[in-house]
């Protein structure tokens, strides 16, 4: 204390006991009577009908107002505006005369300039000795800085949703331009697509594709980019325009994924190393249906969901995660995509989806409910494929927490033989 | 969310790094940033010992390949002990087996690298 009486300026020498004693009553002396004129908020008595009594000096300051103006001739709800004085009657008086009290209610007071003034409104009833009212006190803090404080946060809050927004706008554009806006017909098949994005603030890393090499051959990929955002999106931009690029100039898969592999090992080493897998695949049209040339590079094998109603995981062994070594090998597998064959390609966020109902020993969707699954369905179509899978992911929830991506490739069954028809 | 447990300690012939828990998108970072601080010289031996790591995804794997990066950029060796059965399909699938050595354990880890001195 002393010392901060030294501070101010007040030389009272610390070891001097009376000298501190003479400072204290120097500041008792205040009078009660300046003390409630001027004190750092407002104060009003008003009688029980409203009329104010007796105002301090600083509420006047506030409000622009004489004591004359007001004592005796206005009452609490005049100053008041239009809303305040509605609440004011409604609930602030009613809740007040019941409970003898109301505290911290934020209302806004008119001035005499017509400007308004947000406060804090505590008022308490004195009542005389046989307990009927006889005089309303209220203290007013002014609130200003707080309603401002409160506007400056609501607008942040705006800012950020907005710029929230236009993150996720940018994000979706990101997106769709990794991916063909619609699959392109080709003859003889029928090709569907899934796409979940775990986030919406993210750009995903997976991908698929599918485009013509030459009127009689097509190519289709659909792959996982390690990791998710703006890195992945450039990486996976970068993955799709190598495919493309390689595919047209040596469509043999294996040769295309080595491309790849080069492309990506030189661009992504260091500390932080990025990979990706990926399946990617050749169509010929071969009789009623494709012939299907296939190499794969560390990611999930795609399922066949044939016409007979079997289904079965279609490996392309010893295939690595592409990016990861200099001199990476793949190899190709060949399927046939017979009439009423289905061929399922998917991401790993799909046999990772946390899930209660499979059953698996780490509560995961796993390969064998997979093929459970695609074994329920068979024989099926591409179309009838990703909807089925659209449906299973949707009832995982919040369980699919990994981004994915589905490409099925169906040949529309043989249309039944023409019986014969009796008249 | 069970998250990841990153320890590091040192063995006679280098490090050992044992992750438990789950090592994916949002853990696999702290990988990257752990292995700044392991230091290595030539012809020490990084194991990863994986014994209670109770998922991994494809960040995962990815910083596993960082690790033996980590190692073969120091002319040091990597090892990874006790690979969950689970994860042996994953490794064989994205031809990791191929590039890193796996050991039932850390000690297993350790004497063959003892061995390979000899």
């Amino acid at each position: 204390m002393s010392a901060a009486g030294r501070e101010a300026g007040q030389p009272f020498p610390e070891d001097d006991p009376h000298a501190e004693a003479a400072m204290f009553s120097t500041l008792l002396e205040d009078s009660a009577e300046d003390l409630y004129d001027n004190a750092p908020c407002g104060y009003l008595s008003t009688l029980p009908d409203g009329q104010i009594a007796k105002v301090n000096a600083t509420l006047l300051r506030w409000l622009g107002y004489t004591r004359e103006d007001l004592v005796g001739r206005r009452t609490f709800s005049d100053l008041l505006t239009v809303g305040g004085r509605l609440y004011y009657e409604t609930h602030f008086a009613p809740l007040l005369n019941m409970q003898g009290e109301i505290g911290g209610v934020a209302l806004e007071l008119r001035a005499a300039d017509g400007s308004r003034l947000p406060v804090l409104v505590t008022s308490t009833v004195k009542t005389s000795a046989d307990g009927q009212p006889r005089l309303i006190r209220t203290t007013i803090f002014d609130a200003s800085d707080r309603r401002a404080y409160e506007r400056e946060l609501l607008r942040a809050r705006q800012e950020a949703d907005r710029e929230r927004e236009r993150l996720q706008r940018l994000v979706t554009t990101l997106q769709h331009s990794l991916l063909p806006s619609s699959l392109p017909k080709v003859p003889g098949l029928e090709a569907a697509a899934y796409y979940h994005i775990a986030s919406r603030d993210e750009v995903s890393g997976d991908f698929y594709d599918l485009f013509p090499l030459s009127r009689e051959r097509w190519g289709f990929f659909l792959g996982d980019v390690c990791g998710k955002g703006a890195g992945a999106a450039a990486m996976t931009s970068l993955i799709r325009y190598t495919l493309r690029a390689a595919a047209v100039y040596d469509p043999d898969p294996v040769t295309i994924l080595d491309t790849l592999n080069t492309a990506l090992h030189q661009e992504y080493r260091g500390d932080n190393p990025r990979y990706c897998t990926a399946l990617f695949g050749i169509l010929t049209p071969d009789g009623d249906g494709f012939a299907i040339t296939l190499a794969g590079g560390g990611h999930p094998p795609c399922l066949l969901l044939r016409a007979d109603g079997t289904a079965d995981f279609q490996p392309t062994p010893d295939g690595m995660l592409i990016g990861m070594l200099a001199d990476a090998t793949f190899t190709a597998t060949t399927i046939r995509l017979s009439a009423g064959d289905t061929l399922l390609l998917y991401t790993d966020g799909l046999i990772e989806a946390h899930t209660a109902t499979t059953g698996t020993v780490d509560g995961r969707y796993g390969d064998q409910a997979l093929h459970t699954f695609a074994v329920k369905l068979a024989p099926t179509t591409a179309t009838e494929t990703i909807a089925a899978l659209a449906e299973l992911l949707t009832g995982f929830g919040d369980g699919l927490d990994d981004d994915t991506a589905a490409l099925a490739l169906s040949v529309p069954a043989h249309p039944p033989a023409d019986e014969p028809t009796t008249p | 969310m069970t998250g990841l447990t990153l320890t590091t300690r040192p063995i006679e012939h280098g490090v050992v790094l044992q992750l438990s828990g789950e090592l994916d998108h949002h853990t696999a970072p702290r990988v990257l940033e752990t292995l700044k601080r392991i230091t290595l010289t030539a012809g020490q031996q990084l194991v990863v010992d994986l014994s209670r790591l109770s998922f991994c995804d494809s960040s995962g794997i990815a910083s596993l390949v960082a690790a033996r990066n980590h190692a073969l950029a120091a002319d040091a060796t990597i090892a990874l002990a006790a690979l969950p059965a689970w994860l042996t399909r994953v490794f064989r699938m994205v031809g990791l087996d191929k590039v890193l050595v796996t050991y039932p354990t850390t000690q297993a880890a350790a004497a063959a690298w003892s061995r390979r001195l000899r």
